[in-house]
């Protein structure tokens, strides 16, 4: 996959039990664009971003990742260029060790175990967690869990980066350290966030996300302002 | 701490077991040796079974652990195996030796011969495990040939016991937070906690899953770790081979009868 774009094209999804998160999205995010993905609780932040590595997929509508078309078949090509980081760290981390979980995608890309050690060292010293690797991730605090889930991912090299609220639980220092490692990252990345400063920061251009449709796609500055008024009506 | 937690805690010790002098691999192709040299021993020779404790107190002092401190933990599989042996003595009535004037029938023979024989089995797996580790020992698994899915699952099911834990252990300082101090709840909302359990640990094993689907994972577990055979793994198996064999095959008994000059029953 040489081109590193995401295209979602009138994307809905439904829940088994029939709540309709996504209802018709449909943006391009170029390569080395960076969009923030904002919107309120329940608008479907989470589900969208599961839905560009085929963890979930589209009840209709297509999504393409590359020259790719996100299907079932194509889902494992796929995850090697999405790195996703899961709103929950919880959800991420089971290996016994810090270590092994951060370990845990490179091995399945089948990489020696000496690059698999190198990535791995690099990965947590990048979070600043290389202290810890040898502990259960049950014995880290929220922060500490967080940084290791993104570890977790950042071993595996992705293309693309996805996160979801990569900054809840982070104290001052160690959101400064991640804006700073995303900053970094040269490739496209989707954040879905409700750190509207982190979002102004790192993304040039945003999403907001309301009841599962896009309302606003623009500069993050104009979006956030969007967004203020969305949040004024709910409140109305 | 609770007493959750302390199983935790001994869960990530049973996780990572200790750097021993025997490499993985030999232990498990050696416990697995002593296991069907265990189990092949007639019911009615206990005496060749006392002659194979010497590799689990053996082993368990050479890797540092201590005799006492498996022992002690191998007698939790006691009741089990009284419960497999308890009625031999009351079926096999016939009389195998006589001390005095006592006569010992063929029963009670065999069901010391179950006890020894389960306990100093369990003695050699758990010497394994708490040596290499559950995790080492699984990826050995793996290493002398065992299907990969099948270790997998292995795998997958003992993390699983975490999850719950886990999940137990949030559920219980939920309760403990908003209970105002009380220590006691009524059947039925234990019934539903329990239910609740099992839901919160099957969503979350769902979405680990989904995690693990999203970093590559394609249905077996990485084993990680290259170096599992070295120049040394081929003496220690050479002389645990040698050392399990001897206890087996040599009839220590009569040698030490003969021995003494006593072979005359
Ligand atoms: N597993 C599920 N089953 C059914 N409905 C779900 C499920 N997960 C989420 N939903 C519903 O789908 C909608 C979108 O949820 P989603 O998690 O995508 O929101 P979000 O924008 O990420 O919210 P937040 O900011 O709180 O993380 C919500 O109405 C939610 O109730
Ligand atoms: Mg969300």
């Amino acid at each position: 996959m040489s081109h590193h774009f995401i295209r979602f094209t009138g994307v809905h999804y439904s829940y088994p039990d029939g709540t309709e998160a996504l209802k018709g999205v449909s943006f391009t995010a170029t390569h080395g664009e960076r969009v923030a993905i904002l919107g309120l609780n329940g608008s479907g932040k989470s589900t969208l971003l599961l839905q560009t590595n085929g963890l979930l997929l589209p009840t209709t509508g297509e999504v393409n990742v590359g020259d790719v078309p996100v299907t079932k078949k194509t889902a494992s090509l796929v995850r090697q260029a999405v790195g996703m980081v899961f709103q929950d760290p919880d959800d991420m981390l089971f290996m016994p060790t810090v270590y092994d979980d951060v370990a845990f995608g490179p091995r399945n890309m089948n990489l020696p175990e000496v690059e698999v050690e190198r990535r791995v060292t690099a990965a947590l010293k990048a979070v600043g967690l290389e202290e810890v690797s040898k502990k259960a991730a049950f014995q880290l605090s929220g922060g500490q869990r967080r940084s290791v889930a993104i570890a977790s991912v950042l071993s595996m090299k992705p293309d693309i980066l996805v996160l979801d609220e990569p900054s809840a639980n982070l104290d001052l220092s160690a959101r400064d350290n991640l804006i700073k490692l995303l900053d970094t990252f040269h490739h496209t990345i989707l954040l879905a966030t409700h750190d509207l400063e982190m979002a102004k920061q790192l993304c040039p251009r945003a999403i907001l996300l309301n009841q599962g449709r896009i309302i606003a796609d623009d500069s993050t500055e104009k979006v956030i302002e969007t967004f203020f008024s969305v949040c004024l009506r709910k409140e109305q | 701490m609770a007493k959750t937690e302390k199983i935790l805690y001994s869960l990530t010790k049973i996780d990572k077991g200790r750097r021993t002098v025997v490499p993985t691999v030999v232990m498990l192709i050696l416990t697995i040796l002593y296991l069907v040299a265990v189990l092949s021993v007639p019911l009615h020779m206990p005496q060749k079974l006392i002659w194979l404790t010497a590799y689990p107190i053996f082993l368990s002092e050479l890797c540092g652990i201590g005799y006492l401190k498996i022992f002690v933990r191998s007698l939790w599989i006691l009741p089990i195996l009284i419960f497999i042996g308890i009625f031999n003595p009351f079926i096999d009535t016939a009389p195998a030796f006589t001390i005095g004037n006592v006569t010992v029938n063929r029963g009670w023979v065999s069901l010391f011969s179950i006890l020894l024989r389960g306990i100093i089995a369990f003695q050699s797996v758990l010497i394994l495990v708490s040596t290499s580790g559950i995790i080492e020992t699984f990826n050995s698994l793996r290493k002398i040939g065992c299907p990969a899915v099948l270790v997998t699952q292995l795998q997958l099911t003992y993390r699983y016991i975490a999850v719950i834990i886990e999940e137990s252990l949030t559920i219980k300082r939920a309760c403990a937070a908003r209970g105002f101090g009380k220590r006691s709840y009524p059947l039925k909302l234990w019934s539903r906690l329990i239910g609740q359990l099992l839901v919160k640990s099957t969503h979350r094993a769902t979405k680990i899953h989904l995690a693990m689907l999203a970093r590559g994972f394609n249905g077996v577990l990485p084993t990680g770790n290259a170096v599992y055979w070295t120049s040394t793994s081929w003496l220690w198996l050479f002389g645990g081979i040698v050392f399990i064999a001897i206890l087996r095959f040599t009839d220590f008994t009569s040698l030490l009868l003969h021995l003494t000059g006593n072979f005359n029953r």
